[in-house]
């Protein structure tokens, strides 16, 4: 039996002679009858994606640490494609008898006469965008209570508005294993951690919560990091202070200056997803049929990047077992990749972007995001500011949303300022902004030399299945988006 | 079909064995199919039977929570005694325990008609069944179409829940569900969506097939050739299928962990007139066949109709045993099933046409609320009416308040109650709304 070769920081786990196969109790043998099974009706493709995962979250409320949650998720999902159709099934029972029902099953998308054969499986070595030190596997649930309890004591240390405070460890591990018929055997171990807290400040009979987190692909040895433990709970307790005072900005047509770093939740709603090659093939994206064409301005550079060190959104493999990359989606202002899975691939007849992703076995991977951001741009920071007679000064943001075809999108801009004659003035809240993708993409009248990638735990959601991602963005004016403020 | 009774068993024996003091255990099963056609193809069909297992512990009077999808027998134990193991090193939580057994009950199963008993549908009628329903989607097509996806599923779940004092219940459940969606190619480039879904517990509860189509037509119209529409306040016509967000945002503030936690713009205002006094909104959780209907919640207690807000009073909070203990008050149930606001006796383009400028929200897109202070802005879709005659079609714009003041500005409720979630809901009409657009 060949040992496939087990690549990255798993090395360091309790894994039998580095295979996955005990984990996940099957043999060569059990998975080439799986993937004939997939093949039996004449599909042109197969994968089956493994997964064991493993979360932990613990977490202090009011000065106790007295919750904690675990969770343990093990499957195998198969999908049979024939075409620009998918067949998928998965099984939580990874007897060969479950298996090879579920493959059957998927296999049913296909009825073409063709056979396709597995061939024998070998593993393919992978990159590691994420070595860890300290795997959450030998962490026990004791070893995160000192940090809650410091953070507690530092958030109230801070600031003597603050009257409540939680915080919250949450930390994942999740081993995945793909097989395919043309011999690929792909592993990877993915941690993640993310570290949370949240404060409610008191003042003048004022009210206000607010929150910060910072979230990696990274071990335990996150938090040898002590200026990045300061940060989160500084960053925590400033945001919530600062609602005290904040008020909401005049409503209606605004010019918008775009802080460094989570505003890149700008692009992720308004460009991002719109590139994502499965709307486009169907025809229902708002930049379908606008491949090599100008859709920004000259110093307007759009990367999606599955390969920053350690950051949320990068992946060792995409989840159909191809390798990762950078993407350069917009160049200079001219589109030049869409974002692909397999099946947009083919359609397209380019090579796969890595970018296929699924939240776990019980999904299809389809065409998602990693880490997406701005390049930096000739503009000076201050200069933009400078720039704007009247408008807003979005700093942080809570969530957003977009409409593919129309291209409408939104994001909720939770702290910012008002900007007058060039200058920060008075600090805003809670407003819900609102534009056109490509009329704000054309609309990008300057690109700061400041970009930054934002350290928060993003989750981005689509057709139902949540994948974590990075976005980045440097200090960016929009000539004009729609204010959700008060008149 | 897995054993859920035998699941939850042992991994509440191997839990008594390790330490626990106190278990709470769930299993569940289910299996779903569905399938997904666009332009007379089959694209997608995906079909599985799932599993699951979540326990609760009390360990020397500590509380964790656990859940996985392993049921290996050998895996469940090893998961279990690990997760006592975790539990001890939290800190003491007295107020997690049990509620006593004769405060526990629950709605008889029956009663709430949830599963369908009737024959499985196999994966040849579905294939028909969104082959018709595509050709009818497809029989009023207009020729900006440039893409129409029809989407057919079926489901059904079972479970058993078993507290250590001896409470225990089943659930049980089907889901059918059929819907589309259209995109339209305009001049300006732009390809606007429309969608229709339908679900309902039982087979024989779908609506026809040419109603949905007709439904997301509609839907089509309202999303074409739009754009920004004036900055100002206006009377807002909420749209049934979508006024749940604004009640979904009072219940948030209503919940047992944003009063405890000092983050509910509605805390100290229990009993008093927080809206308007036609605002009546009930929880009821025994609709037979509701999507929201339940038999028991998460503390074994027995849902029961209640108000939410009478007359424009805040008749409760939703208090889990957990939180009305840390609030000293009696517990009232997390959870809310099928809210309901009462129709009223006129349309919406009834009570429109009296009104000379007015905009009717269709659907929202992005916004958030901050439950701490009521403050809220949402992206919406609409369309502007003047003397209720649709006169643009609306994009681009948000709302934005305060939950506190918005529902003093209720003002009717229309007679479409949307009886196809567990929101049912009519239109709501609210007096000036901030607009922001052009």
């Amino acid at each position: 039996m060949n040992s496939p070769q087990l690549i990255g920081p798993a090395l360091s786990l309790s894994l039998p002679k580095g295979t996955y196969f005990e984990r996940f109790g099957v043999t060569r043998e059990a998975l080439m009858k799986v993937m004939s099974a997939a093949l039996s009706r004449g599909a042109d493709d197969c994968d089956l994606f493994f997964e064991h995962a493993q979360n932990n979250s613990i977490s202090l409320v009011d000065g106790s640490v007295n919750r904690a949650s675990t969770g343990v998720d093990l499957g195998m999902g198969v999908r049979a494609r024939c075409g620009d159709s998918v067949g998928v099934s998965y099984t939580e029972d990874l007897s060969v008898k479950a298996m090879i029902a579920a493959a059957s099953t998927a296999a049913e998308i296909a009825s073409t006469g063709k056979q396709v054969d597995p061939v024998d499986i070998k593993s393919v070595g992978l990159p590691n965008y994420y070595p860890v030190k300290q795997p959450w596997e030998g962490v026990g649930m004791s070893d995160r209570v000192p940090l809650l309890r410091n953070w507690e004591a530092k958030a109230f240390a801070l600031d003597s508005r603050i009257k409540k405070v939680q915080t919250h460890f949450i930390d994942s591990e999740k081993v995945i294993m793909i097989v395919r018929p043309d011999g690929r055997l792909i592993e990877d171990y993915q941690p993640m951690v993310l570290g949370y807290v949240t404060c409610t400040a008191e003042e003048n009979g004022v009210t206000e919560s607010g929150a910060y987190n910072i979230a990696q692909r990274a071990g335990m040895e996150m938090f040898d990091d002590q200026e990045l433990q300061d940060r989160l709970v500084r960053k925590a307790v400033d945001r919530t202070t600062f609602l005290l005072g904040a008020g909401k900005p005049p409503a209606g047509e605004l010019p918008v200056v775009l802080g460094p770093g989570a505003s890149g939740i700008l692009l992720h709603e308004a460009v991002g997803h719109g590139l994502e090659a499965d709307f486009n093939r169907k025809g229902t994206s708002i930049f379908s049929s606008q491949m090599d064409q100008r859709v920004a301005p000259e110093f307007v550079t759009v990367v999606d990047n599955g390969v920053i060190p350690g950051a949320r959104g990068s992946i060792n493999t995409d989840d159909e077992g191809n390798p990762t990359e950078e993407t350069v989606l917009i160049e200079n202002g001219v589109l030049r990749s869409y974002i692909h899975d397999e099946i947009s691939a083919a359609h397209y007849k380019v090579k796969p972007t890595g970018s296929g992703r699924r939240e776990s076995f019980r999904s299809a991977p389809i065409p998602r995001m990693r880490s997406t951001y701005m390049e930096p741009g000739p503009h000076d920071p201050a200069e933009i500011i400078k720039s704007v007679k009247l408008g807003i000064y979005c700093e942080t943001f809570g969530n957003g949303q977009v409409q593919i075809g129309a291209g409408d999108f939104a994001f909720y801009m939770r702290h910012g300022y008002l900007i007058e004659d060039g200058k920060l003035t008075k600090p805003i809240k809670d407003v819900n902004l609102i534009g056109n993708g490509p009329a704000a993409l054309a609309d990008v009248k300057m690109v700061g030399n400041d970009l930054v990638i934002d350290e928060g735990g993003w989750t981005c959601g689509k057709d139902g299945q949540g994948v974590p991602v990075s976005q980045g963005m440097p200090t960016v004016k929009i000539g004009s988006l729609v204010v959700g403020g008060m008149n | 079909m897995l054993e859920l009774e035998n699941v939850v068993g042992h991994a509440m024996s191997v839990a008594k064995a390790a330490g626990a003091e106190e278990t709470k255990s769930a299993a569940s099963w289910s299996s779903h199919m569905e399938m997904e056609q666009r332009n007379g193809v089959i694209e997608k069909t995906s079909q599985a039977t799932s599993q699951g297992l979540v326990i609760s512990l009390m360990v020397d009077g500590r509380y964790s929570g656990h859940s996985t999808s392993d049921l290996r027998k050998e895996a469940v134990e090893a998961f279990v005694k690990r997760a006592v193991d975790a539990t001890r090193v939290l800190e003491p939580d007295e107020d997690r325990r049990q509620i006593a057994l004769d405060k526990m009950g629950s709605n008889p199963i029956d009663e709430l008609d949830l599963f369908d008993p009737s024959e499985p549908v196999t994966g040849g009628q579905l294939r028909e069944k969104i082959t018709d329903f595509e050709s009818e989607v497809q029989a009023r097509k207009s020729p900006d179409l440039v893409s129409a996806t029809a989407h057919i599923w079926t489901s059904n779940s079972h479970g058993f829940t078993a507290f250590s004092n001896g409470f225990s219940g089943r659930s049980q459940s089907t889901s059918f569900g059929l819907g589309g969606e259209v995109a339209m190619l305009e001049e300006s480039g732009k390809r606007p969506e429309a969608s229709a879904f339908f679900s309902t517990r039982h087979k024989s509860d779908q609506p026809s097939r040419s109603m949905i189509a007709e439904t997301l037509w509609e839907r089509a119209g309202e999303v074409t050739k739009s754009g920004a529409g004036p900055s100002g306040k206006f009377p807002m016509f909420l749209s049934n299928r979508v006024a749940g967000k604004v009640v979904g945002s009072l219940l948030g503030a209503m919940s047992g962990v944003a009063i405890w936690q000092g983050r509910s713009m509605l805390a100290d205002k229990l009993g008093e007139q927080v809206a308007s006094s036609g605002f009546t909104v009930r929880d009821e959780p025994t609709i037979p066949r509701g999507i929201g209907s339940r038999c028991f919640d998460g503390d074994g207690l027995r849902p029961e109709s209640r108000f939410l807000f009478e007359e424009g009073r805040l008749s409760t909070y939703l208090l889990d045993v957990y939180h009305a203990r840390k609030l000293k008050m009696e517990p009232t149930g997390a959870g809310v099933s099928n809210i309901v606001v009462a129709p009223g006796e006129r349309s919406w383009q009834d009570m429109a046409s009296s009104i000379p400028t007015s905009i009717r929200v269709t659907s929202f897109l992005g916004g958030n609320s901050n439950s701490t202070t009521g403050d809220f802005s949402f992206g919406i879709r609409g369309q502007l009416l003047e003397h209720g005659e649709v006169v643009q079609n609306l994009s681009e714009m948000n709302i934005s308040g305060n939950l506190l003041d918005l529902i003093k500005r209720y003002q009717e409720a229309g007679n479409d109650p949307w009886l196809w979630s567990s929101y049912r809901l009519p239109t709501l009409l609210f007096d000036g709304v901030q607009f922001s657009g052009a």
